[in-house]
């Protein structure tokens, strides 16, 4: 008997497609799927995280914003103005505010879980005035009243949890960045939603709308200051300054609200107030900016 | 920004390596099954019982590692379903491969002929995480080897 192995053509166990076309169409098709579930995932866990009781949302709270930079003084001004604003503001019962200062330079103001708002003086050292301040502050309360903070989150996890699912422990995690372009438009909406609160509460409290747009004129000079190409990365979730400018005038316009008026000053000690609160800051250099990039930066 | 920019440079290396590896691995294979042709590697239990052949085991053991690129396709693939091609020329590399040692281990002992062949395929590294995997195939069989006179 004769043995013998034949020659097996090449091509038959191998597919002949080109790896780079592969990968083309596999990839197009993964970001279709990735941004299609985030958009609908994002929506569906921000609606339910919205439903988390507020009483909830306080154990979930950073503990690093317990403690607050500001000599009494000023803190005790924050707090008063906050409860002007609040006053106008109908908050659900229950709901609490809390202030913080933060000594350092930061450029910056958040809402957080736990209506825990955090200031920071290199933002608040800008206002020159009550107003500009009053704005500020009636729009990250106006995040902690919309629930923004807890809805950050539950779309956060609700988009990771997907991707993990979809891709497992494989390094497709690359493609999860798919998702923030989805979650960057619902926080303009968020940004929208807040600044009309917001001046709507400043309208009440002061009687006119004069000086709040100072607070979008100080992010433009500061924007213009760092260079365009170097925005706080707070910033790129927030709708253009001159957008909100002008939804300032707009919304003014539509309700008969006078932007004309005499704007209130600021205390005269304010600025040594910021300034021992720098110095507090420097003293216990637990600076809690360290802490801030573990909880969600809405502002 | 920097996961991404490794991401594509990872991407790209294991294209290129990858592919250069593969080619040069098959021109290789190619050359070697024409030169060992005349050395038949036979799945049959059964030896030719004409001649009182002297018998030895031969095997041909060969790891492949699977590279970036690959590897990232067959990730995608797990979510579409399909041909996982990019494993397909690994698989196909490791058997030929393990063939032609087991066939050149038994013309290195004379033999004319291996009965019994089988394989064995092992992935290494298997469940561990992110490591990128590798898959050992042995070929293994019966060497035939007609006495000396």
């Amino acid at each position: 008997m004769k043995y013998s192995n034949p020659q097996i053509p090449e091509g038959i166990n191998v597919s002949d497609r080109h790896p780079l076309k592969e990968l083309l169409i596999l990839l197009g098709g993964a970001l279709v799927l990735v941004v299609v579930l985030s958009w609908i995932l994002a929506e569906f866990g921000g609606r339910l995280a919205r439903l988390v009781p507020f009483e909830h949302e306080l154990s979930m709270a950073p503990d690093s914003l317990l403690s607050s930079d500001a000599p009494p003084a000023l803190q005790r001004y924050l707090d008063d103005l906050a409860q002007r604003l609040q006053t106008q503001m109908d908050l659900p019962k229950g709901m609490t505010i809390k202030l913080h200062l933060s000594g350092s330079d930061t450029f910056n103001a958040f809402a957080t879980l736990g209506g825990n708002i955090l200031l920071f003086r290199g933002l608040v050292e800008k206002l020159p005035n009550e107003n500009a301040l009053a704005m500020l502050l009636a729009h990250e309360i106006a995040h902690v009243q919309h629930r923004d903070p807890i809805a950050g989150v539950g779309q956060t996890a609700a988009v990771q949890t997907m991707l993990s699912l979809l891709f497992g422990s494989a390094d497709l995690s690359i493609l999860g960045s798919a998702g923030l372009h989805t979650q960057l438009s619902f926080n303009r909406d968020m940004e929208r939603a807040a600044d009309a609160t917001a001046l709507a509460a400043v309208y009440r409290v002061y009687g006119h709308l004069a000086g709040a747009n100072d607070l979008f004129a100080a992010i433009q000079a500061e924007r213009r200051r760092t260079g365009d190409g170097e925005l706080p990365a707070i910033f790129s979730s927030h709708p253009l300054d001159q957008e909100r400018l002008d939804a300032i005038i707009a919304t003014a316009k539509a309700n008969g609200w006078s932007t004309e008026g005499s704007v209130t000053p600021l205390p005269s000690q304010f600025l040594a107030w910021l300034r021992q609160s720098q110095q507090a800051s420097i003293l216990h250099d637990d600076a809690p900016a360290k802490a801030i990039p573990e909880s969600p930066p809405v502002r | 920004m920097i996961e991404l920019i490794v991401f594509l440079i990872l991407l790209t290396l294991g294209y290129f390596f990858g592919q250069s590896a593969e080619k040069r691995h098959y021109r290789s294979i190619i050359e070697r099954e024409a030169r060992y042709n005349a050395l038949p590697a036979i799945a049959s239990r059964y030896p030719p019982d004409d001649v009182n052949y002297r018998q030895a085991l031969v095997t041909g053991n060969t790891v492949i590692s699977v590279d970036y690129f690959k590897r990232f396709i067959a990730a995608l693939r797990n979510l579409f379903g399909g041909r996982v091609t990019s494993y397909e020329t690994l698989l196909d590399r490791a058997r030929r491969e393990s063939l032609l040692r087991m066939k050149a281990h038994a013309d290195a002992l004379g033999a004319s002929m291996v009965f019994n062949v089988k394989y064995e395929t092992a992935s290494i590294s298997k469940g561990a995480g992110n490591a990128i995997g590798s898959v050992e195939v042995l070929a293994y069989g019966t060497a035939l080897i007609e006495p000396r006179d």
